[in-house]
């Protein structure tokens, strides 16, 4: 390991939220264009909610596609039919795919291991369907159009969501304060408790520990995360495209997830924009982008399960004595 | 209840029945492994269930301990019902338990294995305090780790410890509950001679100060540190009662010739 | 607004069979490499994909449907074979997950393989002319070719259920479910069965693919929703029970063919809502042992 990382690292492990607030206040100027830092900044807030489930408590969920759309849905209709102020159409958001984690949470957690996977890709598609055929509220398959927030003053500033960089500044925030929550949430006793889950169920209820209700718990904690990022998304596109809700979306998270490193905080992100970023580049070279993509994530499952964040602190673990992940 | 179930000592007459079998019947499908057991365990008495391969040991021990739900009767906790709970509802009531297969958080070092345990008992769905802080946690799993003798190792990965100390590692876990009761399921198996003296010296320490029931083949073992042996043979309750008493029962000798 | 006479409730219910009896053969499929793999194979519906493709180019290709019913699942389960061997199996002792993410990325390769041999329109597809017609069944007349395909998926089961009770290797297969350390430990070359296996899961899925091919358009994206409808079937039944995935399979295509008739607008949710409410009320499905769910 390079003398200069290990430090660096370590740094970055005691501090992991400042340091991904650091990177991500810097991210637009690495980006080609500010629309996809955007991107990256809501799919790697989606990753990051499906990372809480899957890398930290190692449930597989198919189904996060749901979350993501019932945000952005939800969000979307409160701005389009109810004239709401966007705030309030995101928590409107945000407390909807609350609500569908918890529904959804109860029906899947009574399966157990491989089955949750099935389960949660089926339950996902019955939103996704209930969505496609409630044309009046959600246009169908065309999607929901006119998601627009009008420029607003504050602090003395003109916002206007028409300017990608400052769309980015404003949604970073909200992304902020999700970090923040993660963190301290993966910190906490409940922290500790979801991943003994992940490692070993039976002992973790020998312990004395419910784990049913805990797993409920994060899912649900889970799905507010990734609707904060589809209410985001919503008004970043200022359409919700109904294959949002489809199970393919969720997969996407998955693949996103594993790429940048599954259980680690910043995993996530990293996962996100190497994602986004290579189908922006590859598609403009080629029709078939599934094929590259879906080989990509058979070679990194296969050779780097670890993921490229993950690769790296695990070397960085090697390097000093076993302490907190970032 | 005619019989004299268990045999009382004369220090002993206060104790009070903590856990009971009343009835016990299991079928996996067409086999019958366990049929129609009543038993009563005194408190803090260190009792041993045992029997020939196929006695359904296991079986009751994990109807005992809440893992599996029995197929008929009912076990009862210091006079409750708790037959058919969730396991971790059995570990919140003060039973704890030992696996026959050792079951540890592998990935995780010794003393956090310890800590979550410990940690069940002061902070469960606390989201926002850092656990880090939660010094007196730590402190009592260090602690627990000093008596099972695992102190030094608290920075290893569980899953490289070795067999005889994931061993001492699961007792210390059960201990952070604080039980009341502790199971232990064939506790030495798999151990070195050292390692199961040392093992044995810890579960009559323990057996002092809470009701230690423990599941094991070795009679030699038992013999000479238990107040109480319940021997089961074929799924039923053969005999019960002090070691002179087993040894000295026809059926068991019986049942028990050519083994130790 | 169709008078709904009993004659066409009665033909409704036979073309759910029909449909049914598709669902079915996937769930076996799917049931036979978890029950013995502890696989999931999310690219189940890429294999039937896949199957509907070379079912169509091989009998164009040989003239004869019968022919691409025997060579398309062949090269279908060939292709599974070689994806276990060399994809999946080096994952078996990582955790449950991976082989499930592997076959995951895998049906992205398999659609896009597709896309690039076939295009993204798919293909035309048409009953075979032999089987072209319609019969009738007193209540009506019924397209012929869903009865062959009903007849051929009951004696597909048949066939799979004799070889899982009276061969050896079916016996196997039934002591691996069971426990998959005995087989092991019993000295048979267990690698050898997983290859068969998933060969046999993954062919089926072909077969069923070749099957359905003249009922429904044939694109790369046809085995997309038949994964999320394969997985209804499975949950429902009971995974790694054959009686489980067949009525399961026969239910849900019923369910889907009359909600189609009675509540058009309801057909792909209803199916999803029968697994919600048997997720309900027994979670290890109908034939399911519990233990493995809840």
């Amino acid at each position: 390991m390079a003398p200069l990382l290990t430090p660096v690292l370590t740094l970055i492990a005691r501090h992991r939220v400042l340091s991904v607030l650091l990177f991500l206040l810097i991210f637009p100027w690495l980006m080609p264009y500010e629309a996809l830092a955007v991107n990256i900044l809501i799919f790697g807030l989606y990753a990051v909610g499906f990372n809480l489930l899957f890398g930290y408590t190692g449930m597989l969920s198919f189904g996060h596609a749901a979350f993501l759309g019932v945000g952005s849905y939800l969000t979307g209709m409160s701005i389009v039919h109810a004239h709401l102020h966007w705030l309030i159409a995101i928590a409107i958001g945000v407390g909807a795919s609350g609500l569908v984690g918890a529904l959804m949470g109860h029906l899947a957690i009574r399966t157990r291991g491989i089955y949750f996977s099935m389960v949660t890709l089926a339950l996902g598609q019955i939103v996704y369907y209930g969505f496609y055929k409630a044309e009046r509220w959600t246009g169908g398959e065309n999607g929901l159009r006119g998601v627009t927030v009008p420029a607003f003053e504050f602090a003395g500033l003109t916002i206007d969501f028409t300017n990608p960089v400052t769309k980015y500044y404003v949604m970073l925030g909200f992304v902020a304060i999700a970090l923040g929550l993660v963190s301290r949430i993966l910190a906490s006793p409940f922290g500790a408790v979801i991943e003994a889950i992940r490692e070993n169920e039976k002992r973790a209820a020998a312990c004395g520990y419910d784990v049913a209700r805990s797993k409920l718990l994060v899912f649900v904690l889970s799905a507010a995360i990734c609707g904060l990022a589809g209410s985001l998304r919503a008004i970043h596109l200022s359409v919700v495209p109904i294959d949002s809700l489809h199970y393919l979306q969720s997969g996407q998270a998955v693949m996103m997830c594993l790429l940048g490193g599954m259980g680690t905080f910043f995993g996530p992100f990293v996962g996100a924009a190497v994602f986004l970023y290579l189908e922006d580049v590859v598609t403009t070279l080629t029709r078939h982008w599934m094929a590259v993509v879906g080989t990509i994530f058979m070679v990194f499952i296969l050779f780097f399960p670890r993921g490229i964040w993950g690769s790296l602190i695990g070397r960085w673990e090697r390097a000093t004595t076993p302490s907190a992940q970032t | 209840m005619n019989a004299p179930l268990i045999q009382r000592h004369a220090m002993d007459v206060q104790a009070d029945i903590l856990i009971e079998a009343r009835h016990i019947s299991r079928q996996f499908g067409a086999f019958q492994a366990l049929t129609d057991i009543s038993v009563q365990f005194r408190a803090k008495h260190l009792c041993a269930i045992i029997g020939p391969n196929g006695a359904g040991k296991s079986t009751f021990f994990n109807i005992l301990s809440g893992a599996i739900a029995p197929s008929s009767g009912s076990v009862l906790f210091q006079g409750q019902d708790i037959t058919g709970l969730e396991p971790h509802e059995y570990a919140r009531r003060g039973i704890a338990k030992s696996f026959q297969i050792t079951n540890v958080f592998k990935q995780l070092s010794a003393h956090e294995n310890v800590r979550v345990a410990v940690q069940m008992r002061h902070a469960r769905f606390d989201f926002f305090s850092p656990r880090a802080k939660l010094a007196g946690v730590a402190q009592t799993a260090q602690a627990l780790l000093e008596r099972v003798g695992l102190a030094s190792l608290g920075q290893k990965p569980a899953g490289d410890l070795a067999h005889g100390q994931q061993r001492s590692l699961e007792v210390a876990m059960a201990l952070a509950a604080d039980p009341q009761l502790l199971l232990m399921d064939e506790p030495t198996a798999g151990m070195s001679p050292e390692e199961t003296t040392v093992m044995m010296d810890l579960i009559t320490e323990l057996a002092a100060e809470r009701t230690v029931i423990l599941v094991e083949h070795k009679m030699k073992l038992v013999m000479g540190i238990c107040k109480t042996l319940i021997v089961l043979h074929h799924g039923q309750l053969l005999a019960q009662g002090s070691p002179e008493d087993i040894r000295a029962n026809p059926e068991v000798r019986r049942v028990y010739l050519g083994q130790g | 607004m169709v008078e709904l006479t009993p004659q066409l409730l009665g033909l409704q219910l036979v073309t759910g069979v029909a449909l049914g009896a598709i669902y079915a053969l996937l769930a076996v499929g799917l049931s036979l490499i978890f029950g013995m793999l502890t696989v999931v194979n999310f690219a189940h519906g890429a294999f039937f994909m896949v199957g509907a493709f070379l079912g169509i180019y091989f009998q164009t290709l040989t003239g004869s449907f019968a022919l691409s019913l025997v060579i398309t699942p062949l090269v279908v389960g060939s292709v599974g074979m070689l994806a276990e061997r060399f994809l999946v199996r080096p994952l078996y002792g990582r955790g449950i997950d991976y082989p499930l993410l592997l076959t995951f990325g895998l049906s992205y390769v398999l659609i896009e393989l597709m896309r690039v041999l076939f295009g993204i329109e798919g293909l035309p597809s048409s009953t075979p002319a032999m089987l072209r017609g319609s019969v009738d069944l007193g209540i009506g007349r019924f397209p012929l070719y869903r009865l062959v395909l009903i007849g051929a998926t009951a004696a597909v089961v048949l066939g799979l259920w004799l070889m899982i009770e009276k061969t050896r290797f079916g016996l196997i297969i039934r002591a691996g479910s069971r426990d998959p350390e005995i087989v092991r430990v019993l000295g048979v070359d267990v690698a050898r069965v997983w290859l068969l296996v998933f060969g046999l899961g993954t062919a089926i899925a072909g077969l069923s693919g070749v099957l359905a091919a003249p009922t429904r358009a044939v694109n790369p994206e046809m085995g997309i929703t038949v994964l999320a409808e394969s997985f209804v079937v499975t949950v429902v039944g009971g995974m790694g029970s054959l009686m489980g995935a067949v009525v399961a399979g026969l239910l849900v295509g019923v369910v889907f063919s009359m909600t189609s008739l009675l509540a058009p607008e309801f057909a792909e949710l209803s199916i999803f809502v029968l697994m919600a409410l048997v997720l309900l009320v027994r979670p290890q499905g109908l034939f399911g042992k519990a233990g493995l769910m809840g």
